[in-house]
């Protein structure tokens, strides 16, 4: 599948990565006049465009224009390539580098990413929320269309938190290390888009109309949820996790019975409290010893 | 060109330490740490005569092989005596992981003195030594996956051929990362930097190497190079992508980086 563009056309070989994705078998020539129109380097193209072997002077026009995948596509195809050799080498550039060359890039390709891997990261949990998202959307088109009940809320929030964190397991040896570098001050704005978009997309499908004050305090109590549940899970070496899933009910239950009180200000106090107990949960599990204690 | 590096090899060393306080080092340390090469990495190394880069290269990527084995070693925990010493004997032949660096240049005095720091250092696998022109290199297309050309892009003529070459031996993926003196962008620090350059290299030039046209050239050549933002463009028109470039010590220096996909 890889070299299907064979020598003579090497012309093209500045092209030839970046079109596989489009699966398009145009005549090279052909699609080399598109880039002629590129503005850069216009004095060598012509003479150079009809001898096959010598590489091509052509610039940088036919990136951008829609036949042609963009550097970023070729980078998501690398990073998603990478995701399988995670659970080997961790999120690491090494894991990038073998990605790369399963798509027939040299390992050098690597290099375009941050070598401490947090684009392999956000790459995964950006994938894992568009597939939370798709889950969602499909449920709730069942439910229309009269397949299947709607689910009381919290067992809609306990199976979306579930069906999110699942998807961590086949990582989940090397997951702290993913938190850790996640927390990094370079990549919190772009990790904490990505969790509050999570969380606001589960409630969007959870029912939640309200657009009230009520809006912050219920997504400050959800990320509290997941986040601490995410936490236990690390912890958790019980059988399918079910420590983790029982933790998660309990915790829905409490935020459910703490959405009935009045005192608005009081459960968002609440949450932060939820918060730090799940955090001395994880701590006691851990059986570290910690100052103070 | 030839005969200015000609005289000039066998004090190249010397007269890099001298010039640039011994920073020279450190810049060459940050080149092969912005490569971050793993085993198994082809390396091309164009007007590399002295081989700095390449054994810099070869340290690096014989300190990762160690950690990737060490890693390994751990996970065999469980096996038992004879598959743990054939895995050991396997990879102990390997310590440089098939990573192997050609070092090019187009002097062969450079080459010679490059070949015997080689052998003083104990530098013995992985290493290649070839005479060659960087506008027209003897590879074949799609062969390395790194090529980098420390200080040497300013000695060579036509500047967009050797691009040119560059783009054609990578492999696709494959990384061009060029070292080079480059613009300051301080003017505070370039009238300084103007000063030691054309006041006090040249006397080192004639002290040391005993030779002060050569080091005259050297540092009128370094103010005759295209600035960064231009030498990106040039390497963009070539056909690199993501072509990028880091200044060090607020751009005596430049790294630019490009992608061949």
């Amino acid at each position: 599948v890889r070299c299907q563009l064979c020598p003579p056309q090497r012309a093209l070989q500045a092209s030839a990565v970046l079109r596989r994705a489009s699966d398009e078998q145009k005549e090279p020539f052909a699609s080399s006049s598109q880039q002629q129109s590129s503005s850069h380097a216009t004095d060598h193209q012509p003479e150079q465009e009809p001898q096959g072997p010598r590489p091509s002077y052509t610039g940088q026009g036919g990136q951008e224009s829609e036949d042609y995948e963009s550097e970023e596509q070729l980078q998501h195809r690398i990073l998603t390539a990478a995701l399988e050799f995670v659970p080997e080498h961790g999120w690491t550039a090494e894991a990038i580098a073998e990605g790369a060359k399963t798509l027939g890039l040299s390992s050098a390709a690597a290099g375009m990413f941050h070598s401490d891997g947090s684009e392999l990261i956000l790459h995964f949990v950006s994938q894992c929320n568009t597939k939370l998202s798709e889950l969602l959307e499909q449920e709730q088109k069942l439910v229309q269309l009269g397949e299947a009940e709607k689910k009381p809320t919290d067992q809609f929030l306990r199976d979306a938190v579930q069906a999110r964190l699942r998807m961590l397991i086949p990582y989940i040896d090397k997951w702290p290390q993913a938190l850790s570098i996640l927390l990094l001050p370079h990549n919190i704005p772009s990790s904490l888009n990505l969790l509050t978009s999570m969380i606001d997309d589960i409630w969007h499908y959870a029912g939640d109309q309200s657009t009230d004050f009520n809006w912050y305090t219920r997504r400050a109590v959800l990320t509290g949820v997941y986040n601490t549940t995410e936490l236990v899970m690390m912890q958790d070496s019980s059988p399918d996790f079910e420590d983790t899933w029982r933790f998660l009910e309990n915790r829905i239950a409490d935020a459910m019975n703490m959405g009935n009180t009045a005192n608005q200000v009081q459960s968002t106090g609440e949450a932060v409290v939820q918060g730090l107990m799940g955090a001395a949960v994880t701590v006691s599990n851990a059986g570290t010893s910690r100052a103070g204690r | 060109v030839y005969q200015v590096f000609e005289s000039v090899a066998k004090k190249y060393d010397v007269m890099n330490d001298s010039m640039t306080l011994g920073i020279h080092r450190v810049w060459k340390d940050i080149l092969v740490h912005k490569m971050n090469p793993s085993p198994g990495t082809l390396l091309l190394d164009v007007a590399g005569g002295t081989g700095d880069i390449a054994f810099r290269f070869i340290n690096y990527v014989r300190s990762v092989r160690e950690r990737q084995l060490q890693r390994k070693l751990r996970h065999h925990q469980n096996l038992s005596w004879q598959e743990i010493s054939e895995s050991y004997q396997e990879d102990k032949s390997k310590s440089l992981g098939d990573s192997q660096v050609v070092v090019c240049d187009i002097n062969k005095e450079m080459l010679k003195v490059g070949k015997q720091k080689a052998q003083h250092l104990g530098y013995s696998e992985g290493l290649s030594w070839v005479l060659g022109n960087a506008e027209e290199l003897p590879f074949d297309d799609d062969m390395f996956d790194v090529y980098t050309i420390a200080f040497g892009i300013r000695n060579v003529t036509r500047i967009d051929l050797a691009l040119q070459e560059a783009y054609r031996v990578l492999k696709p993926g494959g990384r061009f990362l060029c070292l080079e003196f480059s613009h300051v962008n301080n003017p505070l620090l370039s009238r300084l930097y103007d000063l030691y350059s054309f006041q006090v290299i040249p006397v080192l030039g004639e002290v040391i190497a005993g030779d002060w046209k050569s080091y005259q050239y050297l540092v009128e050549s370094i103010r005759r190079f295209p600035p960064q933002e231009e030498l990106k463009a040039m390497i963009e028109d070539v056909g690199f992508f993501k072509v990028d470039y880091q200044n060090l010590n607020s751009g005596i220096v430049a790294i630019h980086s490009g992608f061949k996909l």
